[in-house]
């Protein structure tokens, strides 16, 4: 088709890859853990099986999916280059997968050790992670809402992590600190701050670009990321000690929630009106994610406007169900379907030279097989939300989400294998066309 | 001057208007312009057409559409 055209602004296919395969692992370890536990895991959510649960998906799934896309994303969507491209994929893919391993084992060990390898460990390799992709959207030419969104997004990774190795350091070294008071603005730092501005600042490019929808109008594009990102630190701010002004603490957790919800409707709207009323697996992902997310932001203000919420442990299970199961995992398991043979397809370009067709990306993945991960990702939800009241639901809901992730997995492998096998037979009739 | 070859790529799924556009520029003769149509900047685009000797030049229209006019150098 096109004479020698060169791909060279993206990184190797294996520098994504590799986080892709990874993640779903994790999911499946959680479903595993929940089954192992059952009602058990949502006595509260200070237990230790809660919290090794809360980052098997936090860390574990999604920030490894998220860096992942990430790292591939800068160069192809926003033309900024990463520093050593090789390295940081080693650095931060390691820090993940065995900086999980280290905290989920802390936690459920309670051993402090394991707390003591995982601080220097995550934070120096998550935190260079932070520090070059932030120096990396500083430094493109690119503008616009997608790329400010990312510079917060990264920001409030960068608050994450402080936070998350403040937090470590307490159980690794027996420190006095207010564990409660941190955690609360660590969480909302991790879902609000970093994934969900990430979220956004993606879904600003790829809504329109692969759901066929008109553009985010302009005026919430320029005042979303910004304004959530304000709240978020005044609202962080209301948790330093002798500064409790519970009335402005409520109005401003209120105001970011709402603020969620707005960006939800939005996306829903949008997805109403898009021109080709092609209904894909992404499609039926990001609806289901963007619908959770008006829940999850109800949920959110009802919580904050009844006090006595807090005593009741269903409230932290449904929200991080509602966030994690129900807004993340599915946004990114709609995304993988859309990045995987994306990729696919522009490597096997890389390959070709004139008259030459590459597999069209629909050839990567069946489409039959991701609308099977999604019917049992929506009834690891439904089963898993209904486990709030009915707790014996928690066993089929783990074992729908396990079965979900092993299909996830399943799919992205026959993507890599589709790939070995597309570019080994153009290669193959190059060489042919050159002997002949 | 010979009129503009236009590429509205905004109804259609990626990669197609990429393929459409690498196409179209193997056959555009040297001196025409061709337009393109999209929704969002083509940043993997830019790089290839950087690469290989075109120049192009964007401009947002009021209602979010990006108009890419691509020659080569």
């Amino acid at each position: 088709m096109q004479p020698g055209l060169s791909f060279e602004q993206a990184p190797p296919i294996s520098v994504p890859f590799r986080f892709f395969l990874t993640a779903p692992l994790f999911g499946m370890a959680a479903g595993l853990l929940l089954l192992w536990q059952g009602p058990e895991a949502f006595t509260s959510r200070w237990t230790s099986v809660a919290l090794a649960l809360t980052h098997l998906l936090a860390v574990g799934f999604m920030l490894q999916a998220m860096c992942g896309a990430l790292l591939q994303m800068l160069p192809v969507a926003a033309g900024a280059n990463i520093w050593q491209p090789r390295r940081v994929t080693h650095l931060t893919h390691a820090g993940l997968t065995i900086g999980t391993l280290l905290l989920v084992a802390g936690f459920l060990s309670e051993t402090a050790l394991l707390f003591r390898i995982a601080v220097p460990f995550m934070t120096i390799s998550l935190g260079a992670f932070a520090l070059i992709v932030l120096i990396a959207l500083f430094r493109t030419p690119a503008q616009g809402p997608t790329i400010i969104s990312l510079r917060i997004a990264v920001f409030g990774l960068v608050v994450t992590i402080a936070l998350g190795a403040t937090l470590a350091s307490a159980f690794g070294w027996q420190l006095a600190l207010p564990l409660t008071e941190i955690t609360h603005v660590h969480a909302a730092w991790g879902l609000g701050g970093w994934s969900m501005l990430l979220v956004a600042g993606v879904a600003y490019l790829v809504v329109p670009m692969f759901q066929l929808t008109p553009p985010y109008p302009a005026w919430f594009t320029r005042s979303f990321s910004i304004t959530l990102f304000f709240l978020l630190a005044a609202w962080s701010l209301t948790w330093l000690p002798l500064q409790r002004p519970d009335g402005l603490q409520v109005a401003l957790a209120c105001a970011a929630a709402l603020l969620a919800m707005v960006f939800a409707a939005v996306t829903l709207r949008l997805q109403g009106q898009r021109r080709r009323k092609v209904t894909d697996p992404t499609l039926l992902f990001w609806r289901v994610a963007m619908a959770a997310l008006v829940v999850a932001a109800a949920a959110v203000v009802l919580q904050q406007l009844n006090p006595g919420a807090e005593d009741y442990a269903g409230v932290p299970f449904l929200l991080g169900v509602l966030l994690m199961v129900g807004v993340f995992m599915p946004v990114i398991s709609g995304m993988l379907y859309k990045i995987m043979p994306f990729l696919n397809w522009m490597h096997l370009q890389k390959i070709g030279r004139p008259g030459l067709v590459v597999p069209n990306m629909r050839q990567m993945i069946a489409e039959p097989r991701m609308m099977m991960q999604f019917r049992l990702h929506l009834a690891a939800l439904v089963l898993l939300l209904g486990a709030v009241p009915l707790p014996w639901l928690v066993y089929p809901g783990a074992v729908a989400l396990i079965a979900s992730c092993i299909w996830l997995e399943w799919n992205l492998i026959v993507a890599t294998r589709n790939f070995a096998r597309f570019s080994r037979e153009l290669e193959e009739r190059l060489a042919k066309e050159q002997e002949g | 001057m010979s009129e503009e070859r236009v590429i509205d790529g905004r109804g259609l799924m990626p990669p197609e208007p990429m393929e459409l556009t690498l196409t179209a520029l193997d056959t555009l003769p040297d001196g025409e312009e061709l337009l393109l149509l999209l929704y969002v900047e083509p940043h993997p685009l830019y790089g290839i057409l950087k690469q290989n000797g075109y120049t192009h030049r964007s401009q947002s229209r009021p209602d979010g559409t990006v108009e890419i006019h691509i020659k080569k150098a």
